[in-house]
Formats: structure tokens, sequence, C-alpha cells
């Protein structure tokens, strides 16, 4: 009993962080039609900017862990808001009209340079980097089950976050705005609506949201190195898809599901563990033929 | 037409294919980082000069009324560089390399360019095709010039496991499906004990009419590399796929595929039979790229896992973006490009990936369509087109598509701009 | 950056002075720039070889440059420039040497090529080759056909230098076989006796799950259970807390450093606690610098003596950090270092001609380098008689017999 809660408790974890990277996935197609894949190392650039960050206050002499905390997460979503609007401008939004392969092939590109430029730039890139353990480490034990303080706040925390975007997306004027250009955006623009501005401030805080999933994942493995983006873009990929792209609840749920597969896959299949991947993708597969637009299908009807 | 009319000679083309092949020996041979620089401003200039005087249009006119002797003369210039280079160990084995990935994009493109059917496992293909000769060679003492048909016929049949899942989505979907099947292939290799597991296996070289293909050639005074066999078995696939695929383009089946690709709804309205043509599209392109990787197999000798990452399968799609989708030809410059390129970066070392992707990331800026966009169908010549009502669907679908609506946008992937318009 | 914009120069100069480039790219562009770099790079030449014009001879290196394991490939890379350096800096040198770099990515494929273009130009003499297991079993073949002798600096997979018998073929670092038997024997020595296996599923990775196993049992041990995870996997605690069950009291780990810190922090976090016993793959600064505190008690086992205790290992040291390299040379850099010496007296020592190099590499005996005495077997494989074992105590890489955990001051952790 208790070894199946540490299960769970690792599945959600690991569900919590694919579902943040889905949410960015979703909401560039929401108002793009697009899939900007260089998304993954985003979140690698945001975890490294939140470690420089955290050496330069470490070098200025501030000391308290939480002030430490709030500053480099707030730098890191800052800079990557930035950097994902910049992408939106110079490379998402002129090839609007061009077919979205050369999006996709483009930011894909992209992060390529992205990745490699962390590795090449960052003193010592190429190996891996610590990454401060900024949560206090108290550990619970009940029988197999161990429980840490730092798990239980990254994950309320990034249960927050999705909670706080979706409450975005969907209570404020913004979120209306957003949500008026994902569903047209010629007709949204007729209404007045800023569509480039909506689009830039979608990927920000796309990217925004990306960067905190990253200082989580430093926070929680107490480790970043520059390929940690690769994998989970293609996680994160895949859960916005099964979900069904364009829809929030559809990111949550396919982050949660690609975990639970992939726990599923390295705790019940008889033979080795390393068979985990092929196992939650060939499901993913057979997700796909079962519902080709992803379990939350798009809400719309065939146009002629 | 008054431009291909002037072109009855296929001068210009020949011209063409003897300044191009030029080029590429001069490429081929530079290794200095001031040469490389002044060939790739040569390069990028060309174009743009060549337009100024017109000469781009008369070429390009010349080629398309003389394509089949350009063809020739394009394997005659192919030819000419090997010789050149026979006793290059290194020149040969890129140009075979290179020679391989063209028959595998042709696959691909198939695939993106006729029928619109998205492919990003196209490198997990290629490695089913390399596996094939890797085990028939290994396990059986079938004849190893089999592999190569059997390589395709595996990669087929592997690939009809997705024909339900492929068929049934589109788009985005379609991509995560052809991902998802390329990162398990990969895993699926590493975690398994007799195919070598993660280590990898040798494959034997073919061995036909008692002539190993490893073995260097001695004719007389003529000597070539150990790799010159699999230079001339490699091009003689490229040239057999390149005529089929050009062959499919303008026979009824292309034109079928073209209308599925720029319009599910209205085909199918016009009684095409969607499935049917996908199928024939997604298996005729992977046994293609199947046989390509038996050949590539056999050349490099030693296969392993990580040769067919989701990496490398987006190198072949970048291969077909580069060239301009659903243009066999522009898919051979492309092929040319993404291998030989990244080895002349070899100088910068480290940096090599990082600037590697930022060129294809401006060409991509700069010109969406491809370095050689696909143009649009020519309904006269090649004995081609003898099914009017599909004919006119099409041509209402591609002027339609001229302007293709944002959100359709992955669909009708290949859209053919329409600089020059050659009606009927 | 300050290497970068010496050598810079340097490689114009070589690239301008070999073969007839100059000649083509006279008839590309004769320009005026053109000129002047030559003019300028001919007046860093000669202030920077006032000697002498010596004959010029190509060595390759050939490594991991991009990807993953970049660092030890960097690493490698700078060593081995090291070594060529300090030889051109050498008035008596016979020779001038270059550099060739040449970058596998860690893929059989390129590894394939690359060897290729190394073999293929005849100015090259010999090779420094490979980090990776998969691309230098890749890549021997490519080397006997032709014809070009090799120095193996990094990769551990027996079958590199047993699966054949090329005389082109040498490696200067052990196998992963006397690395296993050494750390199979200390912990059962110790009295452990129940060990969960985690291993990478790459060929480094499930060969010293191979051998381990073998040996453990052997040696008496038992082994509860045994986990392949993917290279780039960053998520393991669903493998942790099935062996967390299993109540191991050594998680031995076959793989390199990256996975071995995440696995590392990741068994504190859900709370496992065993000795973690790791291979070569993990004995880096950067594990440490990775894990901090928590990599204190953590196991390696890498071929050859203890570098840092020899002469010769102090002063690759020493000289190593005053080339200002950015890059620490990793676990294995003193291997490259050593192997490029090798080669590079070998070519001293019969002329820069291939086929004298194969041979009086595969005469190599008790020859003595900063890795310690260096001894070709038949197969061109150094029979290295030394396993050094490492504890990490304070924040260090300790050899274990100087260890508090040795003097039984301290111990290690169940």
């Amino acid at each position: 009993m208790d070894i199946a809660l540490q299960y769970l408790i690792n599945g959600l974890m690991l569900g919590t962080m694919y579902a943040l990277v889905a949410v960015g996935f979703t909401l560039f197609f929401g108002v793009l039609d697009v899939i900007k894949f260089s998304h993954g190392d985003v979140l690698t650039v945001g975890a490294f900017t939140a470690l420089a960050t955290y050496l330069a206050l470490q070098a200025a002499h501030v000391g308290s862990a939480l002030i430490q905390l709030i500053v480099l997460s707030v730098v890191a979503m800052a800079a990557m808001a930035a950097l994902g609007a910049v992408i939106a401008r110079t490379l998402v939004l002129p090839l609007a009209s061009a077919p979205a392969l050369n999006t996709l092939l483009i930011t894909l590109m992209l992060g390529t340079v992205l990745r490699e430029g962390v590795r090449l730039l960052y003193p010592d890139g190429s190996n891996p980097k610590p990454f401060p353990p900024l949560l206090p480490t108290t550990a619970f034990t009940w029988g197999h089950l161990t429980l840490r303080l730092d798990s239980l706040i990254l994950l309320v925390a990034g249960v927050a976050m999705i909670i706080g975007v979706h409450v975005l997306i969907n209570r404020t004027k913004l979120g209306l705005a957003i949500r008026a250009v994902a569903q047209d955006g010629e007709t949204a623009r007729s209404m007045g609506i800023n569509f480039t501005l909506v689009v830039l401030t979608t990927f920000a805080i796309g990217s925004a949201v990306a960067a905190f999933a990253g200082v989580m994942n430093g926070l929680y493995y107490n480790e970043i190195n520059f390929s940690m983006g690769l994998l989970l873009g293609v996680f994160g990929f895949s859960a916005a898809v099964v979900g069904g792209l364009g829809n929030i609840y559809g990111a949550i749920l396919g982050g949660f599901l690609f975990a639970g597969l992939q726990t599923v896959g390295a705790v019940a299949l008889p033979f080795a563990s390393a068979y985990k991947d092929v196992f939650a993708l060939a499901v993913v597969i057979a997700i796909m033929t079962w519902r080709p637009t992803g379990l939350i299908a798009e809400k719309s009807s065939e146009r002629v | 037409m008054a431009a291909a009319r002037t072109a009855r000679l296929p001068l210009l083309a020949l011209g063409w294919a003897i300044l191009v092949t030029l080029y590429g020996i001069l490429f081929l041979a530079a290794e200095s980082e001031r040469a490389l620089a002044a060939l790739l401003a040569l390069a990028a200039a060309a174009p743009a000069l060549g337009a100024r005087l017109g000469l781009v249009e008369r070429i390009r006119a010349s080629i398309g009324a003389h394509e089949g002797a350009f063809g020739l003369a394009a394997l005659a210039g192919v030819l000419a560089a090997a010789f050149w280079f026979r006793d290059e160990h290194f020149v040969i084995l890129m140009m075979t390399t290179a020679l391989l990935l063209m028959t595998a994009a042709l696959g691909l493109t198939i695939q993106f360019g006729y029928a619109g059917i998205v492919n990003f496992a196209g490198a997990a293909f290629l490695g089913i095709g390399c596996y094939t000769a890797g085990v028939v060679t290994h396990y059986t003492s079938l004849p190893s010039f089999l592999t190569l048909p059997l390589g395709g016929v595996m990669a087929a049949l592997v690939g009809s496991i997705l024909i339900l899942p492929v068929l049934r989505t589109r788009g985005h979907y379609a991509a995560l499906v052809t991902i998802a099947f390329g990162i398990l292939f990969k895993v699926f290799l590493e975690v398994n004990d007799t195919l070598g597991g993660p280590q990898g296996m040798q494959v034997k070289p073919i061995v036909l009419f008692g002539w190993n293909f490893n073995s260097p050639i001695r004719i007389g005074d003529f000597t070539a590399s150990f790799y010159f066999s699999y230079l001339l078995l490699a091009l003689v696939v490229l040239a057999l796929s390149f005529a089929l695929v050009r062959r499919l383009e303008r026979s009824w089946i292309g034109l079928s595929m073209d209308a599925i690709r720029l319009d599910e709804i209205a085909s199918a309205c016009y009684g095409l039979d969607l499935a049917r043509w996908k199928v024939l599209a997604f298996t005729l392109g992977n046994a293609l790229i199947g046989i390509a990787g038996a050949a590539y197999g056999h050349l490099l000798g030693f296969i392993a896992p990580n040769n067919f990452t989701f990496g490398d399968s987006l190198v072949l799609v970048s291969i077909i973006l580069l060239g301009g989708i659903g243009n066999a030809w522009g898919v051979a410059l492309a092929a040319a490009f993404v291998v030989i390129l990244p080895e002349k970066f070899q100088v910068i070392q480290e940096y090599r990936f990082a600037l590697y992707a930022a060129l294809v990331i401006l060409i991509l800026l700069f010109r969406p369509q491809g370095l050689l966009p696909r143009p649009l169908r020519a309904y006269l010549g090649g004995g081609a087109a003898r099914k009017p009502a599909t004919a006119s669907a099409l041509a209402s679908l591609e002027t339609a598509a001229a302007q293709p609506p944002r959100d359709e946008a992955l669909e009708t992937a290949a859209a053919a701009p329409s600089d020059r318009v050659r009606p009927s | 950056m300050s290497r970068a914009a010496t050598d810079r120069p340097r490689a114009i100069v070589h690239a301008a002075c070999s073969t007839g480039e100059t000649r083509m790219l006279r008839t590309t562009k004769p320009s005026f720039g053109f000129a002047f770099a030559l003019a300028f790079a001919a007046a860093l030449a000669l202030a920077s070889f006032p000697a002498a014009a010596k004959d010029k001879v190509k060595v390759a290196f050939i490594g991991p440059l991009t990807g993953g394991t970049a660092a030890n490939g960097i690493g490698g890379r700078n060593s081995a420039e090291l070594a060529v350096k300090l030889r051109n800096a050498d008035p008596k040198a016979k020779y001038e040497y270059e550099l060739v770099v040449l970058d596998d990515e860690c893929k059989p494929n390129v590894a394939v090529q690359q060897a290729t273009k190394a073999g293929a130009d005849r100015g090259v003499i010999a090779s420094v080759s490979h980090y990776c297991s998969v691309a230098a079993i890749a890549a021997v073949d490519t080397y006997n056909r032709l014809g070009l002798p090799m120095v193996v600096w990094g990769a551990v997979l027996p079958d590199i230098t047993y699966r054949n018998k090329y005389p082109e073929v040498h490696r200067v670092n052990g196998t992963m076989i006397n690395q296993n038997e050494v750390a199979a024997k200390l912990m059962t020595g110790l009295g452990f006796k129940k060990w969960v296996v985690i291993h990478d599923t790459t060929d480094y990775g499930k060969a010293h799950n191979q051998y381990f196993s073998q040996f453990i049992k052997a040696d008496g041990g038992d082994i509860l259970g045994t986990y392949g995870v993917t290279a780039d996997q960053q998520d393991f605690t669903a493998e942790l807390t099935q062996a967390k069950a299993l109540n191991p009291e050594v998680v031995y780990f076959g793989g390199l450093t990256p996975i071995g810190i995440r696995i590392r922090s990741q068994m504190d976090k859900i709370g496992l606690n065993a000795v973690f016993e790791g291979t070569s793959g993990i004995k880096s600064d950067a594990y440490i610098q990775g894990l901090g505190p928590l990599a204190e008690g953590s196991l390696s086992f890498i071929e050859g003596a203890p570098i840092e205790k020899l002469p010769g290992g102090k002063f690759f040291q020493a000289e190593y950090d005053k080339a200002g390299y950015k890059e620490p040379p990793e676990a294995y850099g003193a291997f490259a270092f050593a192997a490029m010496t090798l080669v590079l007296d070998k070519i001293e020592e019969v002329g820069p001609d291939r086929k004298k190099v194969t041979d009086a590499l595969g005469k190599v005996a008790n020859y003595d380098s900063i890795i310690g005495p260096v001894t070709f077997d038949d197969h061109g494989q150094n029979t290295v008689p030394l396993i050094s074992k490492y504890v990490v105590q304070d924040g260090k890489w300790v050899i274990w017999e100087d260890s508090e955990y040795a003097s039984g001051k301290r111990k290690l952790k169940k």
C-alpha cells in the first residue's frame, strides 16, 4: 500500500511537469495553429537562467533562501516570456502563411540552436549542473513511503500554476481575447482585438510557464543539464496531442496520462523497465487510432 | 510556354548540368575555410544574379522541356565527379551517403509531397532497411544482394502497422503518431538483444557474382576506392527510384494523390478512394526508404540504434523541406547540401551543430518554399493525364490552394506557388 | 576564447601552406583581403616558429564534440591538443605536427565517416580516436581497411581490441573487465552481500552489468534486481521505488556521470539508503559538483595507476592548467594525452610512415607514460595490471587506500 502511494506521488510529480509543458503547446496551437517545438529547450534556457540568477545572488550575498527563490523564479519567467515573444515575432509569425510543417522544422532547428547555445555559452555547459535545494528538505517516512517537504511544495506550486493559467484563460479579459483569437483570428481582429499583441502575449505566457517548469525541474531533481528539455519537449507534446490540442484540460489530462503510462510501464511490465517508453508510446499510438483528434476532441466541424 | 518553345535544344539544361557538376567537384575538394566561404557565397549570389538576367527562367524551361536529357546529364555529372575522386575514400563515402539519402528522401516525397502524409519516422524506416541487411547477412545464408528488396519489403510491412493510425489522424496528430513510432523504434532496438542491442551489429558486404563490394576496384591502370562499388549501386538505385517517382508524379496515380493532398473532402466527392491512395503512397514511400536503408547498412558495415534517432528523421524531413516539398530535383539538391555541408563544417568543431541549425532557420525564413519549389503540374507531355475529370478537379484545387487558408496549413503542406502557370 | 583566437591564424597558416589550396583559392577569389591574410598569417608563423622549417606531419584526434558526451570529448580534445603543442614547442622534435580534430558525435555511422576522412587523407599518419565504445567498435574495420594506425583513448568495450586482431588498433586504457573484477572484490571483501544493479542501456552500461554480475556472483554476492534505463532519462523514481522495496545494501550503477548524478540524488529523494558504487563513468569532477555533499561515500573504479600520484600526472595537470583551457580534462583526458604523446614518440622514432608507425606501436612494451607503463598485447590492448579505486571524501575523489573509509575511521553507510 505504502509503496503504491510512493508510485502515485512520483507519477503525480511527473504528470505535473508534463502538464506544464503541454499547456504551452496547447496555448500556441490554440492561437496560431502551430506547433512550436523549441518549447522544451526554452524550458532548459529558463532553468539555466534561474541558476545563473542564483549564482549572481550568491555573489551579491543575498542569503535568504526564500528571497533567492522568488527572485530567480521571477527573473527566469520574465526572461523566458521575453524570449517566447521574440521567437513568436521573428520566427513564428513571419511563417504564419507558410505550411505549418515549416514552423515545425524552424522551431526544431531553433531548439537545436538554444540547446547547443546553452552548452557552448554557459561556463562548462556540457556537464550537468547542480541546482541549489532552496526548499526545506524535511522528510516524512511511513514504511516504504518517503515524502519530502520540498516535493510536496513543488507539487502544490505546480498544480497552483496550472490552475492560475486556467483562470487567466477563462476568467480575465486577456483570456477572453486569447480565446477569441483562438476561435477565429480574422473575426477577432475585426472586433478590435490587437491580433499580434495577443499572439505575442500568449507565447510569452506559455514560455513563462515553461520557465516555471524548468525551475521546478531543477528544484526537484537538484540537477539540470543542457539536453533536459529535449525529451520533456517530446513528452509534453505527446501529452498535449493525446489530450487534444487547443484544449487546456486536454493538456492536463494528457500530462498525467503520459506520466501514469510511464510509471505503470516501469512498475508493471515483467521485463526490463527500459521498455517503459516503448509501452507508453505504443499506448499513445493506440489512443490516437481510437480518437484521432485526442481524448478531448477539438470542437469543430469539417469545413468543406 | 514561349520560353519552353525557344529552348528547343537542351543546350541550356546540359550547360547547367555541367556547371553544377563542376561546382560540386570544387565544393567537395574545398578544404580551407576561405575556399568554402567563397563557394557558398557564389551559390548564394548565383540565383539572384541568374534571376536578374532571366537565366533562371530559361534554364528551368529548358530543363522542363528536356527532362530526360537533363536526367542523363545529371547522371553523367555524378559519374564524372565520382571518377574524379575515385581514390578518395572519404569523398566517395560522402557522395554515396548523399545518393542513398536522396533515395530515402524520394520515398518521403511520395508521402509528404504527393499524398500529403506526414512521416516523422523516416530514420526508423531507414533503420528497418539497415537492420534487415544486418539480420539477413548475419543469421541467414540468403544471397546478400537480396537484402535490398527485402529491406524494402520489411519497411513496407512494418509500416503497415501504422497504416490504421495514419489513415485516421491528420496534421499534427499524424505527426505525433510517427514521432512516437520513431522514438519507440529506437528504444526497441536498444533493449533488444537479438538485434545487437545498443552495441549494434555488423553488416556483411554485398557479394554479387563473386564480387565483394568491399574490395577496392582495380582494372588495369584504373583503381578506385573500396566504396566505389557502393557508389555505383547507390546511383543505380537512385536513378531507378527517381524515374519511378517522376513517372508516378505524372501518372493519374500522382494526380489522384495530389488531389487528395490538396483537399480530401473534395477528392472524395469526385470519387477518389482516399484510403487506397494513402496506403499506396505510405507503403511505397516506406519501401523506397527501406531499400536505401539496406544499401546504407552495407555501406557502413556497422549499424547501431543511435543512427536512427528522432534527430535523424528530422534530417530527412529537412531535406524535403529545404528542397521544396514534392520536387524530386529539389530533393536531390537538398540531400547533397544536408550531407556535405555539416561535414565541411568540421573545422569549427563543437560549434558546427549550432551553426548548421542557424543556417537552416535562415533558409526557411527567406525561402519558405524551399530551394527549388515544385512547379505547377504540366498537364501536357510525358504521356500523362488521361483522366480529364480528375485533372480539371485538380486544376481548380490548385488555383484555390494558391492562397491557402491558415488553419489547414499542414494538410496543404506543399501548395505550389503559381509563379509559372502553363495552361493546357 | 583565447585559445580559439590564437589557434585560428595557425590553422590558416597550415591550411594555406599545405598542398594546392593556395592555387585553388587564387582561381576563385584573388582578393586583396586574401593576400593580406596570407601575409598576416605568414608573419604570425614566423613569429611562432623562428627555427628552420620542419616537415609537417598531420595527426588526427576523433571524439564526441557535440551532444550528450561532449564534455568528455572536449576534455580529450584539449589534452591531445596539449600533447601536440608541447611537442611543437620542443626544439628537439624532428617534425612539426598539425592536429586534425574530427567529431564522431558518439554515433557509429559518423564514426565510420570520420575514420574514413582521417584515413583517406594520406597526410594523416596516425589517429587518437574515440571515447564512445559504440563509435569505436563501428570504426575499427575502417582503420584496418585504410591502414591508419590508431590508439583508442577512452572507449572501454573489450570487443574493440579483442573481436579482431587488427595491427592498426591499439588502446591505452583498460577494458571494463578488469575494472569490474576489482569492483566486485572490494565490496564483497567489505562484507556487503545484497546489490541492486542499475545500468544504462548503451553498450557501456550493458557490458558493465554483464561483467559485474558475473564477478559478484563468483564472489558470493547477491543481485536482487537489475534495471536498464535509457541514457537520456530524467526521472528514475519508478525504478528506484522498486529497488527500495528490495532493501539492497549497495546500488551498483553502470553508466556515465549525467544520469549517475540524477540517480544518486533521486535515491535520496525517495529515501533509498544504500552505498552508491559507480564505474569509471562517474569518475569526474562534474559528479561531485553536481551532487554536493550527497556525493560523499560514492565509489568508482578506473583503469591505470592513480594518475594524481604519478609524477607524469602532476606534470599533465600543471601543463593543462597553464594552457588555460576553460573545460576540465575529465577522467580520460590523461589517456588522450598519453595516447597522443605515444603516437608522436613513435612518429619521431620511425618517421611519418603509417606502416612503420603501426609496426612500432605493435612493439610497445613498458613504455613510460603519464598513466604508468604501457605494454600492448598481440591485440594492441594495453595490459594494465592496475585498477585504481576511488571514494568521494569531503568533496574529492580520494584513492581508496588513502581514505578514511579504508582505515576504518569512516564507514560506508548502508
